[in-house]
């Protein structure tokens, strides 16, 4: 998988994506829409949800280029922004009320059709359904400490919480992704916390 | 058998060796057509701000206004009796005054208006007397004494009448 931090773009073009060349910012575009898309989309979780972020972030990135002071590669920068418009959507009151709204709507379909939804398929562990199965800040948080590489602190700053709250919720995380690793019978048919 | 610290290490290399998202983004001149069809994001942001400081300083001018007591202030009433000299002049500028208040508010406060129906008819009962006496041509003194009682009661019944009107402005 491509690491979005470790993506850098040769000086020259970030300078004339500065000067609002659209060749250049066509090309910074092309090499980081990827693996910014993915890193919001496995935070985010909804596909278009995921795409009103991207799309946020990407002009961001374009209208702050100038700002950017090059001390670390351009992709490291970019992804400070992506996580940053990640937590502010998870944190939104308009996307709390939807969640509601789909917990309740979800409580009424019938109890078969939805352990059919959430069940893995049989032949593999399924990681990104397990994943898909975390609570939104669970989510956000395992995928920043486990694959982006951020620390307890770092995470805890983020999100305006103690290092404890970042702890716990990579322990809770583990957790419940370690049952999609047991037997089938052990599995979790359906988590909503 | 697996160790806990295995499990997870395990979880945690699975979740670093998915691959990218299937589901790619759209391209750059789709970017571009959401970009123009939308707000920049920055102009968004700006816009919110401004909103925000709007509500902001509403609410402070608002708040400042009920603690100062600013809103639509009701018309003060003359200067009271004791004051005058004269309490025939007083009255009059003071009944004018009550005469611009409504009869009675919608909602009334129990306390408020007992006080009110008191005083009115206390000045009922001095009105009658002072036209009785007139009649029977009673000594100055004893006119003067009920037209003092009057003003007093008429200048009770326009403060509580003003704390009354005060009252309702801030509710």
């Amino acid at each position: 998988m491509t690491r979005l931090v470790e993506i850098a773009v040769p000086d020259e073009v970030r300078v004339r994506a500065c000067a609002g060349e659209e060749r250049a910012r066509q090309l910074i575009y092309a090499a980081v829409a990827a693996p910014t898309f993915t890193l919001i989309r496995r935070v985010i979780g909804s596909r278009s949800a995921a795409e009103d972020v991207f799309q946020d972030t990407m002009m961001i990135l374009f209208e702050r280029l100038a700002d950017f002071r090059q001390e670390a590669p351009l992709g490291a920068w970019l992804r400070q922004i992506a996580i940053s418009r990640c937590l502010m959507h998870l944190r939104s009151p308009w996307r709390r009320a939807r969640m509601c709204l789909e917990s309740a709507l979800e409580g009424e379909l019938p109890a078969l059709a939805r352990a059919a939804s959430h069940a893995p398929p049989p032949e593999a562990i399924d990681i990104e359904r397990a994943l898909a199965t975390l609570a939104p800040t669970a989510r956000a948080v395992i995928w920043m400490y486990e694959v982006e590489g951020y620390s307890h602190a770092e995470i805890a700053r983020a999100f305006g919480r103690s290092v404890s709250f970042s702890k716990s919720q990579v322990a809770r995380a583990h957790l419940k992704l370690r049952a999609w690793f047991e037997p089938q019978g052990s599995r979790p048919t359906c988590t909503l916390s | 058998m697996h160790t806990e610290l295995e499990q997870q290490q395990a979880v945690a290399r699975a979740l670093r060796e998915l691959p990218d998202d299937g589901a790619r983004p759209y391209d750059w001149r789709e970017f571009q057509r959401r970009a123009h069809a939308g707000p920049a994001a920055g102009a968004r942001v700006a816009r919110m701000r401004a909103l925000a400081a709007v509500v902001v300083v509403g609410l402070a001018v608002m708040a400042t206004a009920i603690r100062l007591g600013a809103g639509p202030r009701p018309q003060r009433p003359p200067a009271t009796v004791a004051a005058q000299a004269t309490p025939a002049e007083d009255d009059s500028a003071a009944e004018q005054w009550l005469e611009t208040l409504p009869r009675e508010p919608a909602l009334v406060r129990v306390g408020t208006r007992a006080a009110i129906a008191t005083l009115e008819d206390h000045i009922a009962q001095v009105d009658d007397l002072l036209s009785s006496e007139s009649a029977s041509r009673a000594p100055a003194a004893r006119v003067n004494a009920l037209q003092q009682e009057r003003a007093q009661l008429v200048n009770s019944l326009v403060q509580v009448r003003y704390a009354e009107t005060l009252a309702n402005a801030t509710r």
